[in-house]
């Protein structure tokens, strides 16, 4: 469903990779908060994502992200620098430390060195900011990642199953994490539980997207406490 | 360090551009080395230190090639940071390929150093060529960004294996002909009294860098869309354009006839070389007197030598020998000395099946005049009584019969037998 002020408005969107449909045309809107993108394995989750984060072109139908439409080469640049994505498996330089490698996104993020600081503060990493990023467990690392992901204060964070492999109590951080990232954060996951609870959540199976409905007072774990 | 400062080094310590450029300049030095030795052996000519260089190019560009896909394949999985910003899209790109250009340049450089210092320690001769040494830089551009831009399409590991092969083939199967004056280029090495062609490489350096700057521009251009980059990429392709026309029109060849002044030694014979043949001119010297000593009062006579082209015969005219020295490996005076007193007969007349005992009692003669072992013969008598005469009576007896001689009509009794 579209309402106004959706942060994403796709109509008639529809992706194909090696000739299979990764999703047939679809209309839907993405709201506000934090939104699921749940759906079995391989069914397109992360090149859907990708394509949302405008590093890949659909196939057809139209697509605005933060009422710009990405097939406007002017567009695209204002909708990049206010965009965060980090893939499932994002890679990191195994020898750069934590200060290093956010300040390398901020740098491509335009933002001045201050905002690291602040960035890995906020994510609680301020002790490992000398650290390589080789040494830290999984759960620290994402956090690294998301530091980079969100060190320009996006509008829109895109994270492509960032909970996958992490223990309960690292999930539940994580989780409750999430809403203070940006307005809008689309999450994937395999199942949707692994989720919590969401503003909005749609599931993908075989190419086609669906939204669930969910309870009207639905939000996810750790509330809407957005920094 | 400023951000980009920052950001260059997180770059180049993430893709190990650092030990690269010991490893390429190793490998580079090594080639350049073989080539040295393949060009003229102990002679420090200027012209070949540009082809040792480019010989070193022709395993270095096919090396950055494979090195440059790999850094874009590795460097592809950082578009989610790189790819999603304000900054203009190319930037990225650009970065890397300032990075990469930057190792390519620089084990370039460490071959270059190593290479020109040994001509000057060698002190060698002919004129240094700063534009040769340019060529062979250029040359690596193309193939960086060829590489880069592959491992961007195609940014699977596998793709640097291709890139490498694709690189090589490129290199390796341009035997001859104008395409073998494409960078990297495959010159012989240039024999004295020739010299390589400034304009050839004057367009080499633009055909390389017209094709480096048509390619990255091409490539920035389907990132930004931008319409101002149509011009400098009209510039481009029309510098590489023109460079191949001309290059075609250079017919392939790479040097040219190159006249120099002799450099010579005036005692006791007046022996005269190429100046990269300095070294020679003592040795030469002595190998030449003694047998300007007992050609004289003949017509093959000579009181100076002076060193010819290697297209050119060896040959006596009006006093003067004309010999051939390609290069200073060992014993090179005796074969100047060999060629020269093969000069001295009628190859026509002693070829004649009827002569085969004039060539025979020719072959003591010449055995007398390269200070060599008399050869077994069928005549021992004559021989012997030959071997028994003084030097003078050799002497005096070939100005008597110096026309048989070169003509291989020598007889026994020519010796008084």
């Amino acid at each position: 469903m579209i309402v106004e002020n959706s942060t994403v408005v796709a109509r008639g969107l529809a992706v194909r990779r090696a000739g299979r449909w990764l999703l047939r045309p679809a209309t839907f809107g993405v709201r506000a908060g934090v939104v699921g993108l749940a759906g079995p394995a391989k069914t397109g989750k992360s090149t859907l994502l990708a394509t949302l984060a405008t590093l890949r072109r659909p196939h057809s139908g139209s697509l605005e992200i933060l009422g710009f439409d990405i097939g406007d080469n002017t567009s695209l640049r204002s909708i990049r620098a206010r965009i965060g994505f980090l893939p499932e498996h994002f890679s990191w330089a195994a020898n750069l430390t934590v200060g290093q490698f956010v300040a390398y996104a901020a740098y491509y993020k335009c933002v001045p060195g201050d905002r690291v600081r602040a960035v890995l503060e906020r994510m609680e990493l301020a002790d490992t900011t000398s650290m390589e990023l080789s040494l830290l467990p999984p759960d620290v690392r994402l956090r690294v990642g998301l530091a980079a992901t969100c060190v320009h204060g996006p509008d829109l964070v895109l994270l492509d199953e960032p909970l996958a492999g992490l223990d309960e109590r690292a999930t539940a951080e994580i989780t409750a994490l999430l809403p203070t990232l940006a307005p809008t954060v689309l999450v994937t996951a395999e199942d949707s539980a692994a989720l919590g609870r969401c503003d909005q959540l749609f599931t993908v199976t075989r190419g086609r997207l669906v939204e669930t409905s969910r309870a009207p007072d639905a939000a996810c774990a750790g509330g809407r406490d957005r920094v | 360090m400023s951000d980009l400062g920052r950001v260059l080094r997180a770059d180049a310590r993430r893709t190990a551009l650092v030990f690269a450029v010991p490893i390429l300049a190793l490998a580079g030095v090594a080639t350049a080395w073989q080539a040295t030795l393949a060009g003229l052996p102990g002679v420090a000519y200027w012209d070949n230190t540009v082809v040792a260089l480019a010989s070193a190019v022709r395993l270095l560009g096919p090396c950055a090639a494979a090195l440059a896909a790999w850094v874009a394949v590795r460097e592809h999985r950082l578009d989610y940071l790189r790819g999603l910003t304000p900054r203009s899209p190319a930037i990225g790109p650009l970065l890397d390929l300032m990075l990469l250009t930057g190792v390519a340049l620089a084990a370039y450089g460490v071959v270059a150093l190593v290479t020109v210092c040994d001509t000057l320690l060698r002190e060698g001769a002919g004129r240094p060529h700063p534009l040769g040494i340019v060529a062979g830089a250029a040359a690596l551009a193309p193939h960086v960004v060829l590489g880069y831009l592959c491992g961007r399409i195609a940014p699977f590991p596998m793709v640097v294996l291709p890139v490498a092969g694709a690189a090589g083939l490129w290199t390796a199967l341009r035997g001859g002909g104008w395409w073998s004056l494409l960078p990297p280029a495959a010159i012989r090495p240039v024999e004295l009294f020739t010299g390589l062609r400034t304009r050839v490489l004057a367009d080499q350096t633009l055909w390389a860098l017209g094709l480096a700057a048509t390619l990255t521009l091409a490539y920035v251009w389907t990132l930004t869309r931008r319409r101002t980059l149509a011009v400098p990429l009209a510039v481009a392709v029309a510098v590489t354009a023109i460079s191949t026309v001309r290059l075609e029109a250079s017919g392939g060849s790479a040097v040219v006839p190159a006249p120099i002044d002799h450099v010579c030694r005036e005692w006791p014979l007046t022996v005269c070389v190429h100046p990269a043949l300095r070294p020679a001119l003592p040795a030469l010297d002595a190998a030449m007197t003694p047998l300007a000593a007992r050609l004289a009062g003949t017509p093959g006579a000579f009181s100076r030598v002076e060193q010819r082209p290697v297209g050119e015969p060896a040959r006596i005219w009006r006093g003067v020998a004309y010999i051939r020295v390609p290069d200073l490996s060992p014993g090179f005076e005796w074969r100047a000395v060999r060629e020269l007193r093969a000069s001295l007969i009628d190859a026509q007349s002693c070829a004649e099946p009827h002569r085969r005992h004039g060539a025979a009692y020719r072959g003591l003669v010449d055995a007398w005049l390269l200070d060599e072992r008399a050869p077994e013969m069928f005549d021992a008598e004559t021989a012997r009584r030959f071997g028994s005469w003084s030097e003078r009576e050799r002497r005096l007896w070939l100005r008597l019969n110096y026309a048989d001689y070169r003509r291989c009509t020598l007889v026994r009794q020519s010796f008084g037998g």
